[in-house]
C-alpha cells in the first residue's frame, strides 16, 4: 500500500455517505455494507477530507483548532486516515 | 442494553434466476402474496422513524420486482442509504440508470467462481458472462461495487483467482462468505464443507493478498463456524441492531431465522414494525441473558458471543434455547465434530465440483 504522503488529499470513497443520525443527533458514516458512528476526533478529521485539503493543511487546521501540538496530531490523523482507508471509506489521492 | 435496529434487510421477492445450493433462503418459501409497492414504501418509513439508517434490497434476485426503482425512491427518500444485493441477472443499462437516479447508493453482485463453466455450475445456470458485463457496467455509472462469493469445497481452492476477479472489477470490497449451513446449504453439508486443509490454506491466501490490496481492495473473510471452538456473535446479539423484512411481510430479527420451527413472526401487515421491535415475542425472546441456559449463563463470555446462533442451536440440537453447537463447551459439540471430521478427506480425494452435481439439490423457485 502507498504510504500517506502528507501532500495527498483525503476525499470520503465512493459511495460514502456522513449524515447526523437522527435518533442521537451524532454524526455517522453510510457506507455499502453498514453504518459506522463517529467519534468527535474523527468526525473533525472526515470533515476536512474534502479533497482539496492535504493532510498537512488538516493537520494544521486540527492543531489550531485544538490548540495542539501539530507534530503528535500528525501520527494520530495519520492512523486515524490510514484505518478509514483500509475500510475503504476514505479515498487519498495526490 | 439499547436495542436499535440500524440497518433493514428488505428480501423483495424469492424469486430468482440462480439456483444455488447453498441459497440462504428458507426451503419452504412462507405463503402468502409480495407486499405491494405501497406497503414497502410504509415499511420503509417506520423503519426510518424506528432509527434504520441503511437498507439492503434484498432477495431472491430484488430485480424481479418491476417497481425497485420505486422502491429506492421511496427508501432514499425517507433517508435511508440503499444497497441492492444482487445477483445481476436483469440490470441492464437502463434499468441501472434509473436505479441511479432514484437515489441509489451502492451494489453488491454475486459471483459463484472467477471461472465460468464452474460459476455456471453452480449458479445452475449461465449467468458468469452477464456477471462480469454488468460489473462493467456499475463502475462505468460511478457506482461503489462489492462482489460476494460464497465460498465452500467447490471453489475455495480458487481463492486467489476470486480475489484477482474483485480487483480485475476494480471493486470496493470483497465478501468471502463461508456458506453458512442453514436452508439449502445445511441439506447440501456433506458435498459443500471444505476440509480443514483447505480453509488453512484459504486463510493463507486472504492474508496475503489482504496486505497486498490494503486501500484499494476491503476483504473480509471469516472462518466458518464449523471449524472454530466458539461460535460466531450471531446477529451482534439477537434483535439488537437488525431487522429483515420478507417478501410476504414477516419481520423476522435474522434473515433465517425461520430456521425456528416454533416461532411465530408478526407481519407488517398487521402491526406496526415499533410494537413488533418492541414488543413482539420473536424479537423479545432472545434479547439480553435471562434465556440462557448452561453453559451459556455462567460464561464469561456471554456478553461477547451471546450464545452464538439460535438458528444453528434449533437445526442441530433441535433447542432454539441450547448453546450453538460450534461451541466447544456445548454438550452437543461432538456431533457437528463427528461430522466435520467425516468430511475430511485428502486434497487428492477431493472431488471436483462437477462429481458433486448429483448429489446436490439446487434451489428451485416454489410457489
Amino acid at each position: 500500500m502507498m504510504p500517506l504522503h502528507p501532500l495527498s488529499r483525503p476525499a470520503l470513497a465512493r459511495g460514502v455517505r456522513l449524515r447526523n443520525d437522527p435518533i442521537t443527533g451524532e454524526p455517522v458514516l453510510l457506507f455499502p455494507e453498514g453504518v459506522l458512528p463517529l467519534d468527535t476526533a474523527t468526525h473533525d478529521i472526515i470533515t476536512r477530507c474534502t479533497g482539496e485539503a492535504t493532510i498537512e493543511t488538516i493537520v494544521l487546521s486540527l492543531a489550531r483548532e485544538y490548540d495542539a501540538d501539530p507534530g503528535t496530531l500528525r501520527l494520530d490523523v495519520c492512523e486515524c486516515l490510514a484505518q478509514l482507508r483500509q475500510r475503504m471509506l476514505v479515498a487519498i489521492s495526490k | 442494553m439499547n436495542y436499535r435496529p440500524y440497518m433493514l434487510l428488505a428480501e423483495l421477492t424469492h424469486s430468482c434466476p440462480l439456483h444455488c445450493p447453498y441459497c440462504s433462503n428458507p426451503v419452504e418459501y412462507p405463503r402468502g402474496r409480495e407486499l405491494s409497492t405501497e406497503e414497502w414504501h410504509r415499511v420503509f418509513d417506520e423503519a426510518s422513524q424506528l432509527g434504520v439508517l441503511h437498507v439492503g434490497f434484498s432477495g431472491g434476485e430484488p430485480l424481479r420486482r418491476a417497481d425497485l426503482p420505486a422502491l429506492v425512491a421511496a427508501a432514499h427518500a425517507a433517508g435511508l442509504y440503499t444497497n441492492l444485493i444482487t445477483s445481476a441477472v436483469g440490470l441492464q443499462p437502463q434499468r441501472a440508470a434509473q436505479l441511479r437516479e432514484a437515489g441509489l447508493d451502492s451494489i453488491q453482485i454475486s459471483f459463484q467462481s472467477d471461472h465460468e463453466t464452474l460459476a455456471d455450475q453452480i449458479a445452475g445456470t449461465s449467468a458468469h458472462a452477464l456477471k462480469l458485463q454488468t460489473a462493467k457496467l456499475v463502475r462505468e455509472l460511478g457506482f461503489p461495487l462489492t462482489v460476494n462469493v460464497v465460498l465452500h469445497r467447490g471453489n475455495i481452492d480458487r481463492l486467489d483467482q476470486i480475489i484477482s476477479l474483485a480487483e480485475d472489477l476494480e471493486a470496493e470490497r470483497l465478501e468471502l462468505a463461508n456458506a453458512q449451513y442453514y436452508g439449502w446449504a445445511f441439506q447440501n453439508r456433506a458435498a459443500l464443507l471444505p476440509t480443514r486443509s483447505q480453509i488453512a490454506r484459504a486463510s493463507e491466501v486472504v492474508a496475503a493478498r489482504k496486505k497486498q490490496l490494503l486501500g484499494q481492495l476491503d476483504i473480509l473473510f471469516v472462518t466458518p463456524d464449523y471449524y472454530s471452538e466458539r461460535p460466531k456473535p450471531c446477529m451482534n446479539g439477537w434483535a439488537t441492531r437488525f431487522l429483515t423484512v420478507n417478501p410476504v411481510g414477516d419481520v423476522l430479527p435474522c434473515p433465517t431465522a425461520s430456521a425456528i420451527k416454533d416461532m411465530r413472526f408478526d407481519n407488517v401487515r398487521t402491526r406496526p414494525l415499533a410494537w413488533i421491535w418492541c414488543q413482539s415475542e420473536s424479537f423479545n425472546r432472545f434479547r439480553g441473558t435471562e434465556w440462557m441456559p448452561a453453559p451459556c449463563c455462567e460464561c464469561p463470555l456471554r456478553e461477547v458471543d451471546f450464545g452464538g446462533c439460535r438458528c444453528q442451536a434449533a437445526l442441530i440440537t433441535g433447542d432454539a434455547n441450547a448453546t450453538d453447537p460450534a461451541c466447544a463447551l456445548s454438550p452437543h459439540r461432538r456431533t457437528l465434530t463427528s461430522f466435520v471430521e467425516a468430511m475430511q478427506e485428502d486434497d487428492a480425494a477431493i472431488r471436483p465440483f462437477t462429481a458433486e452435481l448429483g448429489r446436490l439439490s439446487f434451489r428451485q423457485n416454489s410457489n
